[in-house]
């Protein structure tokens, strides 16, 4: 079980971290096309579309690394039991939330392959295709939020807020 | 807002500024005025509810049950959106409105296969070029870098021996400056909206082509209303493509005046330039039937019977 | 539903969400859910599915984890360490030292970059942990970083500058022009504070950073900032050359800085894993943040509040004086909940034809708008380079709000001077046309 989750999170790293890889190759190797003036098509778009796969892919990564912003002023005051009850209350709207979010960009990329939609860009590309990272990434913080909070069930706490020196050090 | 009767949000992608937004405005006001509080429509202009590239199919999956679009933009859905950015097939404004009547049995059809209903069409003034330099022929463009923002324009510059530069339009300025691209084709209406004669020079008044903006409802959330109020949509629609075809004409005029006010160097095309241009319409258009197969042979023969 | 009610419910329901500590952009989706909810929107879901795809697939945005990622390169080199020691003998004897090293590397990397976000995260990144390492006050050293990062939008090239540039119809090659001498105005504002602040505290006898110098060492320690003036040159140098778009500059300061720490000597595979794995971990968090602006932007667009609200400004009558100052207050206002792009874009239709009415000019209302916005960066809760450094440092976001209170007053006291010499503003561009 500790391999697969860590696997998991190394998998939505590698993704995330890829797609910025290419990302950022594709617009070099745009700038540098248009130099010896020739275009690559639609290299705006895929650049696009590579941005939002970095940004959904790495959603688990980061929600597993405890990087995702939150307010911890309340917590980082409260003791053992109701510390536990707030987190609790915090993990279940998170679940509720991911768990929409990751329906609903899973249902908009189902319904681009049903529509046969395509994009309205140079070359004409598949919805469907480009909005699938949109929607495993959500799915994947979904369940990076549920394994966080199986984990508060099983007692061990959630990555815990770390003290402000901790973070600081670990910066430098 | 009346709780008692619907409300409709309409998402257009340009600001308020444009004229197209004022004839969506004037649209909202007629039916708000006159469907006695059954109906009001809310304009969200600039791509500030949906963004453009998404308006479509949020009317089509009735996020939102009206909207408005540049119809070029579809083309990659069913060519005869494509048609409507065509060069050198229909030039000026008598010819654009037969091409409009030629075509519209056809958007209509397309649109009804996705459960959409045109309401009505209002055009751009037509496409002009910019540069900074006097261009008498196509070779005077040779190598030059030219702005495209679809694939018909993109085409376009390939034909004419330039490198097609996909820019939006917020960055023209920059891009201009910086000689990031050298040509543009687009409506006088773009270059007084961004004052374009603080970086460009020429304006040669080639009408390569009149595109329109088209808007549409969802036709289920249309046949939940009333007869009357569908009537009062209806006769808005009608008078807003009047007023959006009146606006195109005039303003094709006074913004074309005003840049040449601002000190840009408007100037007709050579019969040199035209010849050329025209060669590359006619190029097009065979591409375009080719694409469109009979359909789109129908139209371009009911076109040319008008 | 009474629009005011709405408007109370999900202030509540907003502050209860993030102060119980659910995730800031959980809170924004989650607050859109129950408003779209509460005016009886029945296509909630399928309305979050095309917001979330619109949200973070723009070409221009592809510049921010662009920045980020420069930002963890160069962290990782040599240079911000020789930022330090190269400019450390220059301010050795001006009041508060290394601290405007802050203000002024945001200035200059504000000239390549359009946002304040990628400001803040890419300069923090190098300059916060060599500022606490001198015994820097973290107060100043983050309030600085938060009030400069801010300058991202101002100094051009700016996203926001376009956004409105567009919507109001002015000339973005003007605005752009009529934000440099307000941008100048800002960093000095921010150095004089920092100045005197630091006066004031060296009477109680806090001052870090004791060193002196003489002049050769002065000349000496300049030769260190010879490698990060030839890499801002460069990614500056490929926008006003044509070479790059300022978009696509983002991926020249990338390579540029891989470059420089190859030439450095600092480059490791496992350097650049990680500098990978810091630049998705911060590029994710704000991604997701994006998202849940973006769906709240929309749902205020149905909702129609910042619309109200600005539709009752316009009945009021006001003369052009009381119309900047409560415009300045509805957008401070809404700013702290709001993402401050987005106010404008909610509420430009029913603003400007106000301010054109009061014959107020539109390229100076331009610089104003983006004024304010820069406040809205850094007030609570929601305020994008909060966010920033909350992720670079660890402290809490009100704390680091606390941190730029200051600078927020300094930007407010720009948009006095700038409402009282308009020419500030209007000069340059005035120059262009004449
Ligand atoms: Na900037
Ligand atoms: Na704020």
């Amino acid at each position: 079980m500790h391999t697969i989750k860590r696997y998991f999170y190394l998998s939505s790293a590698i993704l995330s971290g890829s797609c910025l890889v290419i990302m950022t190759l594709l617009i070099l190797a745009q700038i540098a096309a248009r130099f010896f003036g020739v275009i690559i098509p639609s290299s705006e778009d895929f650049a696009g579309w590579l941005l939002s796969a970095t940004i959904f892919f790495g959603l688990a990564y980061t929600f597993h690394t405890d990087s995702h912003i939150r307010v911890t002023i309340l917590l980082s005051r409260l003791r053992n039991r109701t510390k536990q009850i707030v987190e609790f209350f915090n993990l279940t709207a998170g679940i509720l939330i991911t768990g929409y979010l990751a329906y609903y960009t899973s249902y908009t990329a189902y319904e681009s392959y049903i529509y046969e939609d395509v994009s309205d860009t140079y070359l004409a590309v598949p919805l469907w295709i480009v909005q699938i990272p949109m929607a495993l990434g959500s799915v994947f913080l979904a369940i990076s939020v549920v394994d966080s909070f199986i984990q508060a069930l099983k007692g061990e706490a959630h990555e815990e807020v770390k003290s402000q020196e901790e973070l600081l050090s670990s910066m430098e | 807002v009346t709780s008692a009767g619907a409300r409709w949000d309409m998402p257009t992608p340009y600001g308020d500024g444009t004229h197209q937004t004022q004839v969506a405005r004037s649209f909202a006001e007629e039916i708000n005025a006159k469907a006695d509080g059954k109906l009001t429509v809310n304009i969200h202009s600039g791509g500030s509810l949906i963004k453009h590239p998404e308006i479509h199919r949020a009317v089509k999956t009735r996020q939102v049950p009206i909207g408005e679009v540049f119809i070029g933009r579809l083309g990659n859905l069913n060519p005869i959106y494509k048609l409507d950015n065509i060069p050198f097939l229909a030039t000026d404004f008598d010819s654009a409105e037969k091409l409009y009547k030629a075509s519209k049995p056809e958007i209509q059809k397309a649109l009804a296969k996705e459960n959409l209903m045109l309401l009505y069409t209002s055009p751009w003034p037509a496409q002009d070029l910019y540069t900074n330099k006097e261009v008498n022929s196509l070779s005077d463009l040779r190598g030059s870098k030219m702005r495209s923002y679809s694939p018909t324009t993109s085409r376009l510059a390939d034909l004419m021996g330039t490198t097609p530069v996909n820019i939006p339009f917020s960055d023209v300025a920059q891009a201009f400056t910086t000689n990031a691209v050298d040509a543009m084709i687009t409506s006088p209406s773009t270059g007084v909206n961004g004052q374009s004669w603080d970086y460009i020079s020429h304006f040669t008044t080639v009408h390569a082509w009149i595109p329109k903006n088209m808007v549409f409802a969802n036709k289920r959330v249309f046949d939940r209303l009333d007869k009357e109020t569908q009537q009062v949509i209806l006769t808005a629609a009608a008078n807003a493509e009047k007023k959006g075809w009146e606006m195109g004409r005039k303003l094709a005029v006074e913004h074309t005046d005003a840049l040449a006010k601002n000190g840009m160097k408007v100037v007709e095309p050579s019969k040199q330039l035209i010849g050329e241009l025209e060669a590359i319409g006619a190029t097009m258009i065979d591409e375009w039937e080719a694409e469109a197969g009979e359909s789109g042979k129908a139209v371009l023969e009911a076109y040319q019977a008008l | 539903m009474d629009i005011t009610l709405i408007g109370f419910i999900l202030v509540v329901a907003m502050l209860l969400m993030l102060t119980s500590g659910i995730w800031v952009a959980l809170t924004l989706t989650g607050i859109s859910i129950i408003g779209l909810q509460l005016i009886g929107n029945d296509s909630i879901g399928l309305l979050l599915g095309t917001s979330s795809w619109s949200a973070v697939t723009g070409w221009s945005l592809t510049a921010l984890p662009l920045f980020i990622w420069m930002g963890e390169i160069l962290f990782r080199t040599r240079l911000s360490q020789d930022l330090f020691e190269g400019l450390s003998p220059i301010l050795s004897r001006f009041p508060g030292k290394l601290l405007h090293v802050n203000i002024l590397s945001c200035g200059i990397f504000a000239a390549v970059s359009g946002s304040s976000a990628a400001t803040a995260a890419t300069i923090g990144r190098m300059t916060l942990p060599e500022l606490s390492r001198r015994g820097y006050s973290d107060t100043m050293a983050i309030g600085t970083l938060a009030g400069s990062g801010t300058l991202g939008l101002l100094i051009p090239p700016s996203i926001i500058l376009i956004v409105y540039g567009v919507s109001a119809e002015v000339s973005i090659a003007r605005l752009f022009l009529a934000g440099v001498v307000p941008g100048l105005l800002l960093i000095c504002l921010f150095m004089l504070f920092t100045a005197v602040w630091t006066i004031l505290q060296g009477r109680k006898g806090q001052t870090a950073d004791t060193e002196t110098f003489t002049f050769g060492q002065k000349i000496q320690a300049l030769k260190k900032l010879i490698p990060i003036v030839l890499l801002i040159g460069a990614v500056l140098g490929s926008i006003y050359q044509g070479i790059a778009t300022p978009t696509e500059a983002a991926a020249f300061g990338v390579a540029g800085s891989f470059i420089l720490s190859a030439v450095l000597g600092s480059f490791s595979i496992q350097g650049f894993i990680d500098s990978v794995a810091g630049a998705v971990k911060n590029s994710c968090m704000l991604g997701l943040i994006l998202v849940g602006a973006h769906f709240l932007t929309l749902a205020m667009g149905f909702i129609g509040i910042p619309n109200e609200l600005a539709t009752w400004i316009s009945t009021l009558g006001l003369s052009p004086f009381e119309l900047i100052l409560y415009l300045t207050v509805f957008f401070v206002v809404l700013g702290c909940f709001l993402d401050g792009i987005s106010v404008i874009v909610l509420t430009t239709s029913v603003v400007l034809p106000m301010v054109t009415q009061a014959n107020i000019d539109l390229l100076w209302f331009g610089i104003f708008l983006v004024l304010v916005v820069e406040m809205s960066q850094i007030t609570p809760p929601v305020g994008f380079n909060l966010f920033v450094i909350q992720a670079l440092t660890g402290k809490n976001i009100l704390y680091v709000a606390k941190a730029a209170l200051p600078f927020f007053f300094m930007i407010a006291v720009a948009i006095v001077l700038i409402t009282v010499y308009p020419s500030i503003v209007l000069y340059l561009p005035t120059m262009m046309t004449s």
